[in-house]
């Protein structure tokens, strides 16, 4: 549905490209992850997505047309759902929506019928008639995915959708944003939240520094050649043992080892005991996503 | 037409909701109008009365002291409330606030009019004028001249009466009674026939409307600044409207603002007005009104773009309301408004002519005052919706430059 092929970005005055050198292949009908540290170029490569830029080197095609052309002919083809709350505090929550079906140049009736659709898809119905400044941070948050509803977009972009709310609009939200692929609507959602990404999504990239450093099938960037393994302990790993697998420090006695093969468990294992280490948990076999971001991304800290 | 009724719409229900903003496009004005015309009530009538009272002690009594006594009241600048009977008595009452000026006409007064101090080898008392030190050293002034000059006439018909009895002239019969001063009657020049001049409220009501127009800035930027913090502009970009229509949506409901504001203030001047006392404004009928018409137009004009460019230039509405507000009080003081530009030195009536809001007030002026037809105005309208095309095309490059 969207190809990105060798897209760069480099903003007025800075220092370094934002983006380089970027390829993503978004299938149709999915939920796609972007995760990133802070300043990886997500907001970028989805300005660029959303039309608000345009990339310097690179193509960006959707269905095949590229981007500008194919909103020129479908301006609701794309729809952005900032993370900020991009509506009107001092408007009620009908009023916000029939202005931004307006925006979309939608007709009276179609306003009518979208925006009912898009109340009862988020769940509105209650607030209606409230002003959007007295909801709380959760129906903010559904007013602002709302309101990306309008004119049925085929791509949905949504930026850090969930931040700032309760675990039940959080759950909430992630249900109604993983429905929304059934429905014709293809998503691509960046998070910093690795369990929601690895809940709801099936493809995810992984971007640092401006650069794409994993993209693929969720299960597929999961699964690991190497027998890999994260242990924790009541105290520091003995330094020959640490040697010996590789350890890597991850912090609160929690460690990431690798085995040439699987039976080195079990002697690991009567290792610790030997040295008087006791084993409080152990995971091996296929690293989570957030294993997986933290190896690509360094544990460097990010602004 | 959808996206921009939906904008008109949009901008409607935020501007009815903010009250503050409200509040500075239509009752600020009001209030400003009314007090100022009230305030200024009699500093734009040539001749008006001054509410300063005097007193004189005449401690003379004679035919001539009384005749000066009287040609100072027949000025009527000056109210004269009280005749104390001695010095002690006037300073008494200046002291307790009763007046502020006291005239003493010394003993001798009379006899002694036509005799230069010290010409016959005796010394001549001086007229003495006792002044609360508070009061405005301009309008001490202003009384002395009145006195200096009443005494003069009295000396110079005196003078006349004598002499023409001297040498048989015909003369007056009773020249202290005489009129004095002989009038100076003002008048305004206008187009096409002569009126008397404006009144304080044919001045405040333009200049107070074109201060309140160009007050747009305040809830203009609000939403603006809102919609730029809150990410609501880019969404808006990613729904594929132009910032164009953003600002054109703007631009029609603040217009229309413009110009209830007009409709309002106009109305104050003809009906609340003169509930407060004052004088009711008077407006062209005709061509004059559409003349009238063109110029509120062309304010609102300017007046929006600025503020658009107010807001495009401020990153935060606490900015805005600083830049805005602190703009529009300079334009404003340099412009006219709150000073009459004729009131202003040479120099500051040149840097008049670059504040907007002086040319708003001419076209006003011009249209109200001098009975201007349309190519009176134009070089006023010219001006003006250059400045609103200049505005927003900086408006417009600005938000490009800020979103690239």
């Amino acid at each position: 549905m969207l190809k990105v092929d060798g897209v760069a970005y480099r903003y007025r005055d800075a220092a370094l490209p934002a983006l380089r050198d970027v390829s993503l292949n978004i299938p149709a009908g999915g939920v796609y992850g972007l995760l990133g540290p802070n300043g990886a170029g997500k907001t970028t490569l989805i300005s660029l997505l959303a039309g608000l830029l345009t990339a310097a080197d690179g193509s960006i095609l959707l269905n095949g047309r590229p981007l500008a052309e194919a909103r020129a002919a479908n301006p609701r083809a794309i729809a952005l759902v900032p993370q900020d709350y991009a509506f009107y505090p001092m408007l009620t929550v009908a009023e916000n929506l029939r202005f931004f079906a307006g925006v979309l140049g939608l007709h009276r009736r179609e306003i009518k019928t979208q925006c009912d659709a898009a109340i009862a898809f988020a769940r509105l119905e209650q607030v209606t008639g409230k002003r959007a400044e007295q909801l709380s941070g959760g129906l903010r948050r559904r007013l602002n995915l709302a309101i990306g509803l309008l004119g049925r977009p085929q791509l949905l972009l949504l930026d850090e959708p969930t931040v700032g709310v309760d675990p039940q609009s959080r759950s909430f939200l992630l249900e109604s944003i993983a429905a929304l692929p059934a429905e014709g609507t293809t998503v691509l959602y960046t998070s910093h939240y690795m369990e929601e990404v690895e809940a709801i999504c099936q493809r995810v990239a992984i971007l640092d520094q401006g650069r794409v450093l994993t993209e693929g099938a969720l299960d597929d960037l999961l699964t690991t050649a190497e027998s890999s393994a994260e242990i924790e302990l009541d105290q520091p790993l003995p330094p020959d043992l640490a040697e010996r697998y590789s350890a890597t420090d991850l912090g609160h006695f929690k460690f990431g080892l690798f085995f040439r093969s699987t039976v080195e468990v079990a002697c690991l294992l009567d290792e610790l005991a030997a040295a008087g280490c006791t084993v409080r948990q152990l995971h091996v076999g296929r690293q989570n996503l957030e294993q997986l971001f933290m190896r690509l991304t360094r544990r460097s800290l990010r602004d | 037409m959808t996206r921009l009724s939906a904008l008109w719409i949009k901008e409607t229900q935020a501007l009815l909701r903010d009250r503050h903003g409200l509040a500075a496009l239509f009752v600020m004005p009001i209030i400003f109008i009314l007090v100022m015309t009230m305030a200024l009530h009699d500093a734009f009538m040539p001749g008006a009365a001054i509410d300063v009272a005097y007193a004189i002690v005449d401690l003379d009594d004679s035919p001539h002291s009384q005749s000066l006594a009287r040609r100072l009241a027949k000025t009527g600048s000056f109210r004269r409330i009280a005749d104390p009977a001695t010095t002690d008595a006037a300073r008494a009452d200046i002291r307790a606030g009763r007046y502020v000026l006291a005239l003493v006409l010394p003993k001798g007064f009379g006899e002694r009019l036509l005799t230069p101090a010290g010409a016959d080898g005796q010394a001549t008392e001086a007229l003495t004028l006792m002044v609360d030190p508070t009061l405005n050293p301009a309008l001490q002034l202003a009384f002395r001249n009145q006195t200096s000059a009443a005494l003069g006439m009295l000396r110079a018909d005196e003078l006349t009466h004598r002499a023409g009895k001297l040498f048989g002239l015909p003369t007056t019969a009773r020249p202290a009674e005489r009129d004095w001063p002989d009038e100076i009657v003002s008048t305004a020049v206008q187009n096409d026939r002569s009126i008397r001049p404006p009144s304080s409220v044919q001045q405040n009501v333009p200049a107070w409307l074109v201060f309140a127009m160009f007050f747009v800035v305040i809830p203009i930027s609000a939403i603006l600044i809102t919609e730029r913090q809150q990410g609501t502009l880019q969404r808006l970009a990613a729904m594929g409207l132009p910032f164009r229509l953003v600002l054109l949506g703007k631009l029609l409901p603040f217009f229309v603002v413009n110009q209830i504001q007009a409709v309002l203030m106009v109305a104050v001047g003809i009906w609340g007005v003169p509930l407060f006392g004052g004088e009711a404004l008077v407006m062209p009928s005709g061509a004059g009104l559409f003349h009238c018409w063109l110029v509120a137009a062309a304010v609102s004009l300017a007046a929006v773009a600025c503020a658009l460019l107010v807001a495009s230039l401020a990153q935060t509405t606490q900015q805005s309301t600083i830049i805005g507000g602190v703009g529009n009080i300079l334009m404003a003081a340099i412009g006219g408004i709150m000073v009459p530009k004729f009131m202003m030195p040479g120099a500051m009536q040149t840097l008049a002519e670059w504040s907007p809001m002086a040319w708003a007030l001419n076209g006003f002026h011009t249209v109200m005052l001098r009975h201007g037809d349309f190519v009176a105005i134009l070089p006023d309208l010219v001006k003006l919706l250059a400045c609103a095309a200049l505005a927003l095309a900086a408006a417009t490059w600005l938000n490009r430059r800020q979103t690239a």
